[in-house]
């Protein structure tokens, strides 16, 4: 506990404050630790003082823990005494009621309200074991807390809240059972899946793919998210009204009620039981919250940056603002899927990050053990004990692998693929910047993506990208009002043909929405577009980069946002117009003058410029677009990697084929020479189905060869080319062919292996038919009759082989 | 192997009497020249380290002086004793922190000569290029590469550091060069040519030769989208600072606000008239200036930034 990074990342708790609840007062909730006396630890302090508290009532002689007690128990002396606390007839004088320094009153000391002993009013406690009595006294401790936030609190939902629960506590008291929250609130958990489940989904959804050291910074980051929630304090009813005027705030009401009575509350009042924010709540809340919170979040770290360590700093300054935007599309977003019930990476079991399942032997060894990587986040964030996250499975001896990529997943593991240490052996080299050489990482190398910069800027927080839209119904924030004043600018200044009204109407019209570049907090940039659900297409209006922020890849990144927001909402095509000087910005960010959209989706839909060219993009859901250079260049480095060893392993050249120069069109894979020294193998799949059904390939096979039906039409041995390849060539007419040709075959060989079963496998049979034309071309001169019946008989079966799905058409 | 510092005329020459593809010894050179680098590199780390031996040395005489001064206040006069005592440590203490800088000097020296070394190996590539039809034609940078690179120039840019009383030498910050100045070959220039339509402009150039016959000098355009080579006179010619000026005490070597100058627009390769909006408090700094720029309604456009490297002086100050 003694690391400061944990006490800049504790959020403070809520002290009741004054102030808090009153008009305006949003940002009084940002780190309110207003009233806190402890200037180092001030989250604790009131936890900390109730417990202290605790402790010293506790070790009180019994004769004053009776005294405490009976202040709030009933008086018993007689069935008609109403009274249901004993008071004090000597009140001390100071303001302070509850002076710990007192000397004990006397059990026969008569209360002031009912004149009867203090020893009726605690009768009953008299078999009562010691155990129980602090119970009890804890109780009270709690009791007399919650009469002090009852008085300072201003807010009347929360005063409520905690006058209702003073009273219940007094109840349990005089009735020495367990407190339980009765009423509308229902029981914890409010919401399946929680926030931490969703959380922890979000980041196997988005992150799965990164790099171990990447994935393991997202990971840490999600955790100290959840932890900021479990302690952070939540905006009043009040204040969210005022702030979302769309909502009136009666479902956020309840979710507040329930937060203050299991997880608040219960902080510093331990007679109540408590439970996790991020645990027994879901999206609804994090819904209602998360906009403000992200805000207060990085606001306080970014006024605390200077107290964080240094390792802490960066990665919180670095990631936290790019991770919390994607983390509020999944939030706000449709159709996100991390908050499914059954939310799985098919990776994973559970879909937690920490119970990574073995999906291949071979990604097991020498990848880093996961229970490690949990246990540091535990030393930085203060984590795992705080808060409930699973554990990871209990002991060391199971290693547990990384979390595979998406694409890992999604595939079957090929055959023969590269072993997974390998791979992370490699990844480790190009990751390690100590075995990458490089004088300035700042220097970007002239082959860096374009999207490069933009994207670590964007990373370090120094650029933010917002989709924004005014909106008619509902009175639109001020900051969007600006930015979309400030989109305006951007476009009429950039596109100074443009009508500056007309873009005015666009930019503000309710149906377009623009994705605006933010820098400084100012707009630098952005795209205007309209999305036509019903069409299935997105028009692209304006896009403009203010000139002196140009070539720095902010387009590029700017397009590549869009398309993942439209992949988001299921629209997967872009349509615009774009004028002369647009055309090639559009063809680098994958659009085409190829209009793929049939045209009655688009006519009337689309605003139509004269002079202007129309172009489409279409979007692929699996691509991560804003990431694709990054993972592209990964993997460019890989391979080369694995290039660099295999050379370094086999040192052996080969004379290049020269068959394709002979007229071969085709050859089977496995019979270029060296091929399987390189480590190339049949790829699985095809086997698999082969040596699954032999019955059917000699079937399908003997179709091709031999057997006239009426459905395959021709077969090879009934072409009217065919007649040179019949049978072995003879000796006695062509002398020399068996000197020449090394490896003859004929169509009856054939037909005698394929009754033999020889052709095991397709390629078997398609290299000994390849044989046939080759060998008559080794032997013939290409003008010949023979060569030309090979030229036709070749294009013939290969139709075949096709049309029998035998090879790739 | 040639040992020859190729001089970039020589150089040519060699070429011709040769017969020999220029890049066989450009190669060479280039050879040398990394050696020279690897070695100076090393003299270098030496001086850093040497640089603290120093310091540490003077750490000691400084404390003295210290506890001397504090000795003396608690005796509340000064004695002819304390009074030589601390003539001879201040002495020692001036001589120490001389050496001190001396060695930073050189250190800073040793950095210029690497500098010139890496340039002139560029140039030296650079022709290579240029001159040999073996070569594959060479690919154009990313706009946004080669932007990077320019700010990367201006960044490294050398800040001048005056001994006391020396004053800012000619292109150091605004100061001008001198009248009889040739810019070298490979020295970045502002440049004055007719665009394609008729305009004239103000476009960033290197030096590629100057002929004192013709008092003319031939300029690439940076911008290797251009690719063009324009011969120009004097007159069209402004080099770039060489050195930055330090705002904090050389203030004078710099553009004063609302001065009428010469900027590199941001993310441009061609400089435009501007004015100063702020100039630069710390070394590292940038100006701030206000372009001519006749789409806003005041005629100038927001303060943008431009660092010291790309902003000259106004020659003209009639508007065309």
């Amino acid at each position: 506990m003694s690391d400061p990074a944990t006490q800049a990342l504790q959020p403070r708790l809520h002290q009741a404050q004054p102030g808090a609840g009153t008009a305006g007062a949003n940002a009084a909730t940002v780190g309110s630790g207003s009233g806190n006396s402890d200037p180092v630890r001030p989250g604790l302090s009131q936890q900390q003082r109730a417990s202290q508290k605790k402790a010293q009532v506790r070790a009180f002689p019994r004769a004053k823990k009776l005294e405490k007690l009976g202040v709030f128990s009933a008086c018993k002396a007689s069935d008609t005494c109403k009274c249901n606390g004993w008071k004090n007839p000597h009140p001390p004088t100071a303001t302070r009621s509850m002076d710990l320094q007192q000397q004990a009153a006397s059990l026969s000391e008569t209360c002031r309200s009912c004149g009867h002993a203090l020893a009726d009013h605690v009768s009953h406690l008299e078999n009562v074991s010691e155990e129980e009595i602090n119970r009890l006294l804890g109780m009270v401790v709690d009791v007399e807390n919650l009469f002090m936030s009852v008085h300072k609190e201003e807010d009347t939902d929360t005063k409520q809240v905690y006058f209702y629960l003073f009273k219940l506590l007094r109840k349990c008291i005089l009735q020495m059972s367990q407190p339980i929250v009765e009423g509308s609130l229902g029981s914890p958990p409010f919401e399946k899946p929680n926030i931490e489940q969703g959380v922890l989904n979000f980041v196997q959804y988005k992150f799965s793919h990164l790099a171990p050291k990447e994935r393991q910074t997202m990971f840490e980051l999600s955790k100290m998210f959840l932890l900021c929630l479990n302690y952070w304090k939540l905006e009043t009813p009040t204040q969210f009204r005022q702030r979302s005027q769309k909502d009136d705030g009666t479902a956020y009401k309840v979710d507040y009620t329930r937060w203050l009575c299991y997880c608040h509350v219960p902080q510093s009042n331990d007679s109540l039981p408590r439970y996790e924010t991020t645990q027994v709540f879901g999206r609804s809340l994090l819904k209602s919250i998360f906009t403000v919170t992200r805000r207060q979040l990085l606001e306080k770290f970014r006024v605390e940056k200077d107290k964080l360590l240094p390792e802490k700093r960066t990665l919180i300054l670095t990631h936290f603002p790019k991770f919390l935007s994607m983390l509020e599309e999944e939030i706000y977003g449709e159709n996100s899927p991390i908050w499914e019930a059954d939310f799985t990476m098919p990776a994973s079991e559970g879909g937690q990050l920490g119970h990574q399942t073995v999906i291949s032997p071979a990604a097991v060894s020498g990848s880093p053990s996961f229970s490690k990587a949990v246990n540091s986040g535990s030393s930085t964030g203060g984590l795992g004990m705080e808060i409930g996250v699973p554990e990871p499975i209990a002991g060391e001896k199971r290693k547990l692998p990384e979390a595979l990529t998406l694409e890992d997943a999604k595939r079957i593991r090929v055959m023969g693929d590269i072993p997974m240490e390998l791979v992370n052996e490699v990844m480790m080299t190009i990751t390690d910047p100590a075995a990458m050489l490089g004088p300035e990482t700042s220097l970007l190398s002239a082959n860096a993506a374009r999207d490069e910069t933009a994207r670590l800027e964007e990373r370090r927080g120094i650029i933010e990208f917002h989709v924004i839209g005014n909106s008619l119904s509902q009175k639109s924030n001020k900051k969007i009002l600006m930015w979309l004043v400030g989109l305006q600018n951007v476009f009429s200044h950039q596109l100074p043909r443009m009508p500056k009204e007309y873009i005015t109407r666009l930019v503000f019209d309710p149906y377009h929405k623009t994705l605006a570049l933010i820098k400084d907090g100012r707009v630098i940039g952005g795209i205007c577009f309209r999305m036509f659900p019903t069409q299935g297409f997105t028009e692209i209006v304006f896009c403009a980069v203010t000139s002196n922020e140009q070539v720095k890849g902010y387009g590029t990144h700017l397009m590549n946002h869009l398309k993942e927001y439209h992949i988001k909402h299921n629209i997967l095509y872009f349509l615009t117009y774009a004028d002369e000087y647009a055309i090639g910005y559009f063809k680098k960010q994958g659009f085409s003058k190829d209009i793929k959209v049939t045209k009655s989706r688009y006519l009337g839909y689309i605003k139509d410029y004269e002079g202007a060219t129309l172009m489409e993009c279409e979007l692929n859901p699996r691509i991560p677009y804003t990431e694709l250079s990054h993972i592209i260049k990964r993997q460019k480095e890989i391979i080369k990697k694995l290039i660099e060893r295999k050379q370094s392993q086999i040192r052996k050249v080969y004379p290049g084929l020269t068959c394709f120069k002979e007229g071969v069109r085709q050859i089977p894979v496995e019979s270029i020479p060296g091929i399987r020294e390189t480590g190339w193998k049949p790829s699985a799949k095809e086997k698999v189905k082969e040596l699954k059904d032999p019955d059917l390939l000699y079937n399908m096979l003997k179709n091709l060869l031999s057997v006239v039906n009426l459905r395959s039409g021709r077969t090879i041995l009934t072409h009217p080319d065919a007649w040179p390849f019949m049978e072995p060539v003879k000796k006695s007419e062509a002398p020399d062919y068996y000197e020449i040709i090394r490896f003859p075959i004929d169509l009856k060989t054939m037909t005698e292996r394929l009754k033999n079963r020889y052709y095991v496998t397709k390629k078997l049979f398609i290299a000994d038919l390849q044989r046939v034309i080759t060998n008559c071309r080794e032997y013939n001169p290409p003008d010949s009759e023979y060569c030309k019946c090979a030229n036709t008989l070749e294009k013939f079966f290969y139709f075949k082989l096709k049309e029998g799905g035998l090879i790739e058409k | 192997m040639f040992t020859v510092m190729a001089m970039p005329n020589n150089f040519q020459h060699v070429t011709v009497i040769e017969g020999q593809p220029c890049l066989f010894i450009s190669q060479g050179n280039i050879m040398s020249a990394d050696t020279k680098i690897a070695e100076l590199l090393t003299e270098l780390h030496q001086l850093i380290k040497q640089t603290q031996e120093e310091r540490s040395r003077s750490e000691h005489n400084l404390l003295n002086i210290q506890k001397t001064h504090e000795r003396m206040q608690t005796e509340n006069k000064t004695s002819p004793y304390y009074r030589t005592k601390l003539r001879g440590l201040y002495t020692t203490a001036k001589a120490d922190a001389e050496a001190e800088c001396s060695i930073l000097r050189h250190a800073l020296d040793k950095i210029a000569e690497i500098k010139s070394l890496l340039e002139e190996r560029r140039i030296a590539a650079r022709m290579a290029g240029t001159y040999s039809d073996n070569d594959p034609p060479r690919k154009t940078m990313r706009r946004g590469v080669l932007m990077t690179l320019l700010q990367q120039s201006a960044m490294t840019l050398p800040l001048w550091i005056g001994k006391p009383g020396d004053s800012p030498p000619p292109l150091c910050g605004a100061m001008p060069a001198s009248s009889d100045y040739v810019a070298k070959q490979g020295d970045k220039v502002a440049a004055r040519v007719k665009a394609v339509d008729g305009d004239e402009q103000w476009i960033l150039a290197e030096v590629v030769s100057y002929s004192h016959s013709t008092n003319k000098y031939e300029v690439d355009d940076i911008d290797e989208e251009g690719k063009e080579r324009h011969t120009l006179s004097r007159r069209r010619i402004i080099p770039l600072p060489q050195w930055k000026a330090n705002p904090e005490t050389d203030p004078e070597a710099l553009f004063s606000k609302d001065q009428l100058v010469l900027a590199l627009y941001p993310q441009t390769t061609c400089f435009y008239r501007a004015l100063i909006h702020t100039p630069p408090h710390r070394p590292q700094d940038d100006y701030s200036v206000l372009f001519e720029d006749t789409s806003y309604a005041d005629g100038y456009s927001p303060p943008l930034n431009v660092a010291q490297r790309y902003v000259v002086a106004c020659k003209e100050n009639k508007k065309k």
